[in-house]
């Protein structure tokens, strides 16, 4: 799985991060960060979970 | 008959016939999405329902302008940032955005849940209270004083600030307008005022930080202050006021709901973005017609006022399964309570974790509220402040 966010889309709801941060992260303006976009199988659902919960769908996952 | 069953019999709502009861607004919702999802009101301008015309305009600042003309509240300048248009807007959130991401917010945990009891310890021992004054009211507007490094002598002088310029006692349009715009003159010399002493004498808050700022190499100006602190005192008090009212009101009139949250406060945070879903306290948000574009089948033109509103697309099926049904664990909650787009509340983090901690603590220490016998909560129109919540709880032994 791989998981990207569309920086343009993101305004920084910060739900991403807030209920995945295994997968998610902050910048500064609390924006999202995706230090690595290869999901390993134990966090697929946690990356799923940020993307489902992005009101911008700025969040997009590959499978 | 009540007014909804009234208006479902006719299939179309007449113009400027828009009556919402801001108790129970999610039924008009419905049927504005079903029968008008473009509806011309005198009042409230264009409303705009459905979910996917919402997040439309939420998207397209560059249609859907949040400019001075999208809404009159007393401002002689546009309010920073809501009122400036990209691409000059991302310079100011460049500058807000940090102070108010989750990981600045989450240093005021400790004093909000400190505040949180000390208002519940004013009234625990009597085993009722009025919410809205006891509570819902004093713990944001607290929390923005100490933020902002005002005195907290001030608040009633505040209170007064925002209530004139959000809801003038007055349904004149001309007085309407003069108690805001006279209201506005004593908010810019108020801060005005205070910056003066803070350039004097520096201090450790939020207002200094805004003297000694640096935005693409440059101070902001004593107006670009102003700008902010006007918007910072009409956008921080009122919705986290009427939003911790609004989910207090829903729980206290749905105990089965208020008991899950009192067996497992873990839910709380799931709780709180679904009542916000649900409740959707700041029902819409206003914007004006950019340009002229065609919306849903119809023509919007260029000037005309919009209320985007946020509530209905919040319970729109197209957006969110089974809406009807208040779920704390909807595995995917895209609300736009907080609206979208460029202009997202700024605030948005600071509400969510004052609303986390106030349900924590009063689900720890008053579990079994409920709303006294033989009242009922009274809801203003707008914003939906729950200004009379009247709460009986068995007080501690």
């Amino acid at each position: 799985m791989k998981v990207r966010v569309d920086s343009d889309l993101c305004v920084g709801h910060g739900r991403c991060y807030v209920l995945a941060d295994d997968v998610f992260e902050a910048d500064d303006r609390g924006h999202c960060l995706i230090p690595n976009e290869d999901v390993p199988p134990e966090l697929e659902d946690k990356a799923r979970v940020g993307e489902q919960n992005c009101p911008e769908h700025a969040i997009s996952i590959e499978e | 008959m009540s007014e909804v069953e009234s208006v479902s019999e006719t299939p179309e709502m007449p113009t400027g016939q828009f009556d919402l009861d801001p108790a129970k607004p999610q039924a008009i919702y419905d049927m504005l999405r079903e029968h008008s999802p473009i509806l011309r009101t005198e009042l409230g301008g264009t409303m705009i329902a459905r979910h996917e015309d919402v997040e439309f305009a939420l998207r397209h600042a560059e249609l859907f302008s949040s400019d001075m003309d999208a809404i009159s509240i007393g401002n002689v300048r546009p309010l920073i940032p809501l009122q400036i248009n990209p691409p000059e807007h991302v310079k100011y959130r460049r500058l807000l955005d940090p102070l108010f991401a989750p990981k600045q917010v989450a240093l005021l945990e400790n004093d909000v849940r400190k505040l949180s009891n000390q208002l519940i310890d004013d009234f625990i021992d009597t085993g009722e209270c009025e919410f809205n004054s006891a509570f819902a009211i004093p713990l944001p507007c607290t929390v923005f004083l100490r933020l902002l490094g005002l005195p907290l002598e001030d608040l009633d002088l505040f209170l007064k600030f925002k209530d004139n310029i959000i809801r003038p006692e007055t349904r004149e349009p001309t007085e309407y307008e003069r108690i805001q715009a006279e209201t506005g003159q004593e908010i810019y010399a108020y801060f005005d005022k205070v910056l003066d002493e803070r350039e004097q004498q520096p201090r450790d808050d939020m207002l200094t930080g805004f003297l000694e700022a640096d935005v693409d190499g440059n101070r902001l100006s004593r107006e670009d202050i102003l700008d902010i602190c006007y918007l910072f005192l009409l956008a921080g008090l009122d919705t986290v006021t009427a939003s911790v009212g609004c989910m207090v009101s829903y729980l206290a009139q749905h105990p089965e709901q208020r008991q899950r949250l009192v067996d497992d406060p873990s839910q709380i945070p799931g709780a709180v973005e679904e009542l916000l879903r649900w409740e959707t306290p700041v029902p819409g948000v206003p914007r004006v017609v950019a340009e002229d574009v065609d919306l849903c089948g119809e023509h919007l033109e260029a000037g005309e006022r919009i209320t985007v509103l946020l509530g209905s697309a919040n319970i729109d099926e197209r957006g969110f399964p089974q809406p009807d049904n208040v779920d704390f664990e909807r595995p995917a909650n895209r609300h736009l309570a907080f609206g979208g787009g460029v202009h997202r509340c700024l605030g948005s983090h600071l509400a969510r974790l004052e609303l986390r901690v106030a349900l924590e603590q009063l689900h720890e220490r008053i579990p079994d509220y409920s709303i006294k016998p033989g009242e009922e909560p009274k809801y203003t129109m707008g914003i939906r402040a729950v200004d009379y919540l009247p709460l009986v709880f068995t007080p501690p032994s």
